[in-house]
């Protein structure tokens, strides 16, 4: 039964071609996200009383375990989120006649292969064919992001292919040394790729072998996590394509590329004992992507960009909290993932529906956000204060978790600069992006009122998860993530 | 056999500097195309020795795919992209020839002091099979930056995955059979999307010159 969330994205990706009337198109699309949502609870549940789902057959490929869960869920209720907005953004596009009916087809059908590829990421324990999966998110996102098929839009979409590929090529590199240290020890093993497997036997592999892999598949999965410096793909990516498939891309396919590393990280520190080796790089690419976005961010004149920049810094955090590997902290990043991915995707949602009204993405030419578009603009601006870690939001909880990990964990130094380059970065989003909600509207002729209705219940549905989830977690939900963080600490 | 092997993976590595000294975007399909010839070699001799042994046909498959799709296709689909987009012959180079194949030489000096410091990897041949892997990896990745045509790039992340699957296939007599054909049909739709793209690079800037997508910046 739990087989049915990798069959369903891919049979919907070929419903789209049945028909071409709109109505029908949008509801299929919104009824598979809704299916694929149904079944996430479902496995959740599932997970959280008996702790794994797997199957013997093709080599015990399907495992779904509190880990994958996590990241399942949030591609579930992002993807809903998502497929909902779409309606109405593509509906106004189509009557801007940007896009025409084709284009709407191939539109859903591509956003469900992104799918379906970013649910096999999660739900294989084999580490060849979660590469595979990696590599396919990009191929299927590459003509999302050049969807308006404009000059920027293409640039963005070939720099997207180019550097993402040869990024997890490298990726593929580790991989094939973790697997070379595995058959060194038991050859003949059919199992030699899988996850479980490895950390089970993680004590037994060569360590200088798996430090080599390490490296490479840090640099790999980073590239596509977007840490800084392979980041270069993302701002522009992210800046040019469709604001639901932005919400896609930086909600989603970020935290599935983390997902990888993260169970590589197991093994790598339980193979080694502690995590001296991998904290060491992981806390540097951590405070290293946060200062870098502290600083682009100031310079930003796209506020698609900005926002663009400012997953760069959440992707470092999430990663600093991955370096300190203690249980709160680890519990903190998990948490954080999940906040930023709802928080961001509110954001480029709320993104989309600025741009269909102002059709531009530059800052300087949006102003009166708040009388123009009372509710966008109400939600944009509550979710510009979520992002930058104001209370009561729930990016707010996480980050201060994570300051009291790392001051628990002794990383004083790391704490304090960590403290004190998210607080710039939160400066910075203020000095840039406030000026677009006050004021007066200065574009001639434009009336106040919302393009996107249908989108807006999205937005505050979003709006208020993340509130409620910055006051008080569910027990279930802890749970999740507290054997999420005891399965990356190899407790498993 | 090591023998061969051995030089087979010498010749693969060649084959990247070959790639470098390339002035033509015409040869650097060629060269390609060579190099994929003698991969699939590689993968053909173990094959065989695979099936003498123990029956098992699997790298046997891995070498007939390779032969299809590296040898055949691909090539064949470069060119005709090559032909549509009415490639004029232009310097496409930053650095020149000399240069850029004493760079290359550098790159494999360092791999080869670099290697024999991983402790684990004691076996003799497994090392040169990795380290000559590595650096054809670093010269695929010198050659993408060192060009400035859209097709350029497509050949430099091909020779890096020819230099993985080298390193897969001579150092564990490659993966499972499934994520093989996997990372197969990832490659195949990759270069299909980047030829999609090369087309509409060309169509909205008037050249494949990768110099002209400098709108996104910062």
């Amino acid at each position: 039964m739990e087989l049915l969330i990798l069959i369903i994205p891919l049979l919907w990706m070929f419903l789209f071609w049945g028909s071409t009337r709109k109505w029908l198109l949008h509801m299929i699309n919104s009824i598979g996200t809704l299916l694929l949502l149904i079944l996430a609870l479902v496995i959740t549940c599932k997970v959280n009383a008996s702790g794994h789902i797997g199957y013997p057959f093709l080599n015990h490929f399907f495992y779904l375990d509190a880990l994958s869960v996590i990241v399942l869920d949030i591609i579930a209720i992002v993807s809903f989120m998502v497929s909902v907005f779409a309606i109405g953004y593509l509906n106004r596009e189509l009557a801007h006649q940007v896009i025409n009916l084709r284009q709407i087809q191939l539109f859903y059908s591509l956003m469900y292969a992104f799918i379906f590829t970013m649910v096999l990421v999660v739900s294989t324990q084999n580490l060849g064919l979660m590469w595979i999966a990696i590599e396919a998110t990009t191929l299927a996102s590459a003509f999302l992001v050049g969807f308006y098929n404009q000059r920027e839009a293409i640039e963005a979409a070939w720099k997207y292919v180019i550097i993402c590929s040869v990024g997890i090529a490298l990726a593929l590199f580790g991989i094939v040394f973790l697997y070379i240290s595995a058959v060194n020890i038991f050859e003949g093993s059919k199992s030699n790729l899988n996850w479980l497997f490895l950390l089970q036997n993680a004590k037994l592999l060569n360590s200088s072998i798996v430090k080599i892999a390490f490296i490479f598949i840090m640099v790999g999965f980073g590239t596509k996590v977007g840490l800084v410096p392979m980041h270069t793909w993302l701002p522009d990516a992210h800046s040019q394509a469709p604001a639901p498939i932005s919400a896609l891309l930086s909600g989603v396919l970020l935290n599935s590329a983390l997902y990888g590393l993260i169970r590589v990280l197991a093994i790598v520190n339980k193979n080694l004992g502690s995590n001296l080796y991998t904290g060491r790089l992981l806390v540097t690419a951590g405070l290293l992507s946060i200062a870098t976005a502290a600083v682009f961010i100031l310079t930003q004149k796209d506020y698609k960009r900005m926002l663009a920049y400012s997953s760069i810094e959440h992707m470092g955090i999430i990663t600093f909290g991955l370096g300190l590997a203690t249980p709160i902290a680890l519990f903190a990043a998990l948490f954080h993932m999940i906040n930023h991915a709802f928080t961001k995707s509110l954001l480029f949602l709320a993104s989309g529906n600025v741009y269909l009204k102002y059709k531009t993405r530059e800052i300087a030419g949006v102003s009166g956000l708040l009388k123009t578009l009372p509710i966008t603009g109400t939600v944009f601006l509550l979710g510009l204060f979520a992002i930058a870690g104001m209370p009561p939001f729930s990016v707010f909880s996480s980050e201060l978790n994570l300051i009291i990990a790392a001051f628990s964990a002794n990383q004083i130094a790391g704490a304090i600069l960590f403290i004190l380059l998210i607080a710039s970065v939160c400066a910075g989003i203020a000095v840039v992006a406030m000026k677009m909600f006050f004021g007066e509207n200065r574009s001639p002729g434009m009336k106040p009122g919302e393009e996107n209705r249908l989108g807006l219940s999205v937005l505050i549905i979003l709006l208020l998860l993340i509130t409620v989830s910055g006051m008080l977690i569910p027990d279930q939900l802890k749970q999740l993530l507290e054997s999420a963080s005891g399965i990356i600490k190899g407790v498993a | 056999m090591e023998n061969y092997l051995q030089f087979l993976s010498i010749a693969i590595l060649l084959s990247g500097f070959i790639l470098v000294a390339n002035k033509r975007v015409d040869s650097y399909i060629k060269t390609f195309r060579l190099q994929s010839v003698l991969l699939a070699l590689v993968a053909g001799l173990i094959g065989v020795g695979n099936i003498a042994r123990e029956g098992n046909w699997e790298i046997m498959i891995v070498c007939l795919i390779t032969l299809a799709i590296k040898v055949y296709y691909i090539p064949h689909l470069l060119k005709k992209t090559v032909q549509k987009v009415q490639y004029k012959v232009e310097k496409d180079f930053f650095l020149n020839i000399p240069i850029s194949v004493l760079i290359c030489c550098a790159l494999v000096i360092i791999i080869y002091f670099v290697v024999p410091h991983i402790d684990d990897l004691r076996n003799a041949n497994l090392q040169v099979y990795l380290a000559n892997a590595m650096a054809l990896v670093l010269i695929g990745l010198f050659f993408m930056i060192s060009r400035k045509k859209a097709i350029g790039q497509i050949i430099g992340f091909l020779v890096i995955e020819n230099g993985l699957f080298t390193a897969a296939i001579l150092s564990t007599e490659g993966m499972p059979m499934i994520v093989e054909l996997g990372i197969f049909f990832d490659l195949l739709t990759a270069v299909l999307i980047m030829g999609i793209l090369v087309f509409r690079i060309n169509e909205n800037f008037e050249s494949i010159d990768l110099d002209k997508l400098r709108n996104l910046r910062g």
